[in-house]
This record gives structure tokens, C-alpha cells and sequence, in this order.
């Protein structure tokens, strides 16, 4: 009988001493060194090249856009070129090179989009079209290339816009530019512009 | 010439009778295939968005539903050739075919779904067909699995471990469903299927931990309360889910060390039901189970409990940061109901257990 008790009693001491070292270890140890660990900030970079700013009408001209991870890993990391002279795309804009992860999105005027960086939670509708890259997961370092071959329709200047953002977007530097003209979706953009002469 | 035709007879008997086990085994092993498939599936999509119906979790899931299919074909075969054992095996079969016939539908629906509205979310209409056929199908192979074993209460001590192939498909598939009918990853562009957060909240808390404590204590009990059965199958879950949930994500890979701790809380239950033996030391297993939900169901829990605690957007590489954030609250909201439930599964397994072991 007392052999029994005393197994007992060391069964109950082993059970409640592993209860106490998990739940110790799982609710207050691990989860305050976890938190205390900061969290990833990717950061994007834009490099854009510019085939012509003078072009006839009828000619086409590139720009060519490699986007890169500058920060830590991130989910997800976008480059999006607007177009904010037009308002239909369709015959004058060309995917030439591309080799992002996910397909290309052809935003239209109208359609409900995210806005001042927040992933979604604000929305805006678009005023101008535009195209978004999109890469998924994005590791530090890697780099990305967009090229659009472009032919303008009209006499004028042609405008585009360039921006890249990396989420998690936690602060400014999770976006590229990080100061210069808004675009319809409150974030900052590069603005370039092509004359198209008769 | 009797006693040989007799002997013959036996023997043809016994040899339907494995070819009845031998597809229950293949049926729990095809669903195994999917479920895993299918938790891979989830992460793929939270990380990589796929755009085409076309992937190698996809591949997975339905080659596991090609196995079923074909375990199915083979109890049935087995089944066709016994002759005194027929009711035994029947109860199985019939949950097996019924399985079997939602699975196999789920496919083409599916397909034909993506065709017309694009990647559906994780409750859809062919995605809840498919995981309600999942759970059918690993329910008809854990009673096959288990019947063969109580008939042949064979010596062989390694045998009853084959149980454990029979209880974990059963596992995922019903973390599948209550995870179908938590998460907030079914609204898309067509469909907002994503359930009520406080709907979620309150079966995520009874079910989670139901479900934990009742696929532990079902697995002992039928075994008979054989030591190391609650350890292996609560280790292959967390591995399952470790290698599909946290391992495709970079940002969570450090997080390993605090899932692989919860191997801790399937050994004390393992050393209770084995040392005990009793309906106390079971109620004690159950309850330690229960209470460890929130932890076992890392990471993607957490999106159900933000919904209600924080409503933040949270991408894959916050998932790590918000899940320990919010961690205080859950238990503290969580952790009384979820010992409960782990109580009331140790009846339930136990009524379920005595079912499967009568004939």
C-alpha cells in the first residue's frame, strides 16, 4: 500500500513540475522574449530609367523600373505605375518585362483602392488607371524588374507615376519615396513626364 | 474433408477481414494526405497568394483523396467476402462511402467554382464538402482500424499503435472543419463568407479544446490505456501542423522552440492515463488538455481571437508579434471553458469509445 502512495505521489510531483516549467515557459518566459524582439521593417528602393522624355506621337518610349528590398523580410512588396493623363490604358501601355511573383493587377478609375498606406483599411476610388506588381513573401536584397513600353495617343505631356510599398508597413521607411507629390491614394510618388510632340 | 472445408473457410474469413483493415489503413492514410495538404494549403495562401488551382498543396490534397478513394474500393472487397463478420465491418464502411462520395464531389466542385468566381476563400461551398467528406472518411477508417484490433486482440504489443493512424486524420480533419468555421479567411470578391468574430470566438473556445482532449483520450482508451499512444499522436500533430503552419513561414521560424513545447502537456497526459487507469486520472488528462488550445493551435488561432480583442490587420510576418500579444487576454477569457470542454470530451470519448468497441 504505501509503495503504491509513494508512486502516486511522485507521479503527481513529475506531473506538476512539467505543468509548472510548460506553462511558465509558454505564457510568461517565451512570449516576453518574443515581444521584446523588434519587428521586421522592410524597406523598398526604386531605381527608374526613362527611355525618352521627348517623344513624336505614334513613338513609344520605356520606362523601366527595378524595385529592391532594402530592409528586413518582408510579406509583401508592390510597385505600381498610375497614369494620371489618362483615363484608359488598354492601347497605350505594354508590359515588356516582368518578373514579379504575382500577375500584374490593371487598376481602372472608379475601382475601390487602399490608401495612405494602410493596407486596406482606408479606401479610396480611383480616379486615374494604374498597374501593380506584386511579390510575395519579399526577402532582403532581392530585386525586381517592371518594364513598360509606352505609346501615347494624345499631344501633351504624358505623366507617370512610380511609388513601391513593402508590407509590413510600419513607418516611412517601408515606402519609396518617402516624401515628394501624393498621388490619389495619399502616398507619395516619383513623377515622370514624357512631351509628346505632333 | 469437413474440418478442412471449415479450416479454409476460417482462413478466407481472416484474410477478408485484412483486406477490410488494409483499406480502413489506406482510407486514414489518404486523409491524412489531405488534411495535411490542406493546412499547407492555408499557409500557402496567406504567403503567397497563388493565382491558379493548380499547386503542390492542391496536388497533395487530391492524390490523398485518390488513396482514400482507393482504400475505399479495397474495404469494400473485403467486406463482399466475409461472411460471419459482415455487421461488424458494415457501420464503417457505410460512414467510408459516404465520405468517400462527398470527397470525390468536392473535387470537380471545386474546379468548376474557381472557374467562375476566381480562388475562393477557406469556408466555401466545395471547400466545406470537401472537409465534411475528410472527416467522414477518417471517421469510417478510425472505426474499421479499431474493430479489426478489438477482434483480433492480438499479442502483437506494436498493433495497437496502428490506432494512431486512425485517430490523428480524424484530428485534422476536425480542426479543419471548426478552423472553416473560425478563421476569418473566406470573404472574397464575389463572397463574404467570413463567420460572425463573436460566433468565431465562442466555438473556437468549446471546440478547439473538445476536440484536443476527446482524439487523446479516444486513442487511449480504445487502446486500452497503452503508454506512449497519447505522446506519438499529439507529437505527430504538432509536427504536422509545425512543418505546414510555421515552417514555410521565415518570420516564425523562431518560434519553433515554444511550439515544440507542447509536447509537454501530451506526455503528463500520456504518464496520467497510463499510470492511472482511471475515470479520475482521464478527467485530469482531459482538462490538461483542454487548457493548452490556445498554444497546440498556434499560429492561426490568433487571427479568430484579433478579430474580437484587437481588429488589427495582420500580415504573415506580424502573426508571430500579435499571437503572443494577445496571448494574456485569451487565456485569461479562454482557459476556464477550455478545461471544461477537455472534461466533457472524456465522457463523450468515452461513450464514443464503448460504441466502437460494440457491435
Amino acid at each position: 500500500m504505501p509503495i503504491i502512495h509513494l508512486k502516486k505521489l511522485i507521479m503527481m510531483g513529475i506531473v506538476i513540475i512539467a505543468l509548472s516549467f510548460y506553462f511558465t515557459l509558454t505564457v510568461f518566459i517565451l512570449p516576453e522574449k518574443y515581444i521584446a524582439k523588434e519587428q521586421l521593417v522592410p524597406s523598398p528602393y526604386l531605381e527608374i530609367e526613362l527611355s525618352s522624355v521627348e517623344i513624336t506621337l505614334g513613338e513609344s518610349f520605356r520606362i523601366s523600373s527595378i524595385s529592391e528590398n532594402k530592409g528586413d523580410y518582408g510579406d509583401i512588396h508592390i510597385v505600381s505605375a498610375a497614369f494620371p493623363t489618362e483615363q484608359n490604358i488598354e492601347n497605350i501601355v505594354q508590359i515588356a518585362s516582368y518578373d514579379f511573383s504575382n500577375s500584374p493587377q490593371f487598376i481602372e478609375p472608379g475601382e475601390e483602392i487602399g490608401a495612405k498606406y494602410s493596407g486596406g483599411l482606408e479606401i479610396v476610388s480611383a480616379q486615374y488607371p494604374s498597374i501593380e506588381a506584386m511579390n510575395r513573401p519579399v526577402h532582403p536584397g532581392t530585386k525586381y524588374v517592371m518594364d513598360l513600353q509606352i505609346t501615347p495617343d494624345e499631344i501633351g505631356e504624358f505623366i507617370v507615376y512610380m511609388k513601391s510599398i513593402d508590407i509590413p508597413h510600419s513607418s516611412s521607411v517601408s515606402h519609396f519615396p518617402q516624401s515628394g507629390q501624393l498621388d490619389h491614394q495619399g502616398e507619395y510618388v516619383l513623377v515622370y513626364t514624357v512631351n509628346v510632340n505632333p | 474433408m469437413k474440418v478442412q472445408q471449415k479450416k479454409q473457410f476460417s482462413s478466407f474469413e481472416k484474410h477478408s477481414q485484412k483486406i477490410f483493415f488494409f483499406g480502413s489503413i489506406l482510407v486514414s492514410f489518404g486523409i491524412l494526405f489531405v488534411t495535411v495538404g490542406g493546412s499547407w494549403d492555408i499557409t500557402n495562401h496567406l504567403l503567397n497568394k497563388p493565382e491558379t488551382f493548380f499547386s503542390l498543396p492542391h496536388a497533395l490534397m487530391y492524390s490523398g483523396v485518390a488513396i482514400t478513394l482507393i482504400g475505399v474500393a479495397i474495404s469494400f472487397i473485403g467486406y463482399r467476402n466475409l461472411h460471419h463478420f459482415k455487421n461488424i465491418f458494415s457501420l464503417p464502411l457505410r460512414i467510408k462511402f459516404l465520405g468517400i462520395a462527398l470527397l470525390t464531389g468536392a473535387g470537380p466542385f471545386d474546379f468548376v467554382w474557381h472557374s467562375n468566381f476566381g480562388l475562393d476563400g477557406l469556408l466555401s461551398p466545395p471547400h466545406f464538402t470537401l472537409i465534411i467528406g475528410m472527416l467522414f472518411c477518417s471517421i469510417g477508417g478510425m472505426i474499421g482500424i479499431s474493430r479489426f484490433l478489438k477482434l483480433k486482440s492480438s499479442k502483437n504489443f506494436l498493433l495497437p499503435y496502428l490506432l494512431i493512424l486512425g485517430v490523428l486524420p480524424v484530428w485534422l480533419a476536425g480542426s479543419g472543419v471548426i478552423s472553416s468555421l473560425t478563421l476569418p479567411f473566406s470573404n472574397t470578391d464575389y463572397f463574404q463568407f467570413n463567420p460572425d468574430e463573436t460566433f468565431a470566438f465562442v466555438v473556437a473556445t468549446i471546440a478547439f479544446p473538445f476536440l484536443i482532449s476527446f482524439s487523446a483520450l479516444m486513442a487511449s482508451k480504445i487502446s486500452n490505456f497503452k503508454p506512449g499512444i497519447v505522446t506519438i499522436l499529439g507529437g505527430l500533430f504538432l509536427l504536422i501542423y509545425g512543418m505546414t503552419a510555421i515552417g514555410p513561414n521565415f518570420s516564425m521560424l523562431e518560434s519553433a522552440e515554444f511550439y515544440a513545447l507542447n509536447l509537454i502537456p501530451f506526455v503528463i497526459s500520456d504518464l496520467i492515463l497510463s499510470f492511472g487507469k482511471s475515470k479520475r486520472s482521464s478527467l485530469l488528462a482531459g482538462g490538461i488538455l483542454g487548457s493548452v488550445f490556445y498554444m497546440v493551435y498556434y499560429p492561426y488561432v490568433m487571427y479568430t481571437y484579433n478579430e474580437v480583442l484587437l481588429g488589427k490587420l495582420v500580415s504573415p510576418s506580424m502573426i508571430f508579434h500579435t499571437y503572443f500579444e494577445i496571448m494574456p487576454q485569451v487565456i485569461q477569457f479562454t482557459i476556464i471553458p477550455a478545461i471544461i470542454m477537455g472534461i466533457i470530451a472524456v465522457y463523450v470519448a468515452n461513450r464514443f469509445s464503448k460504441k466502437i468497441s460494440m457491435y
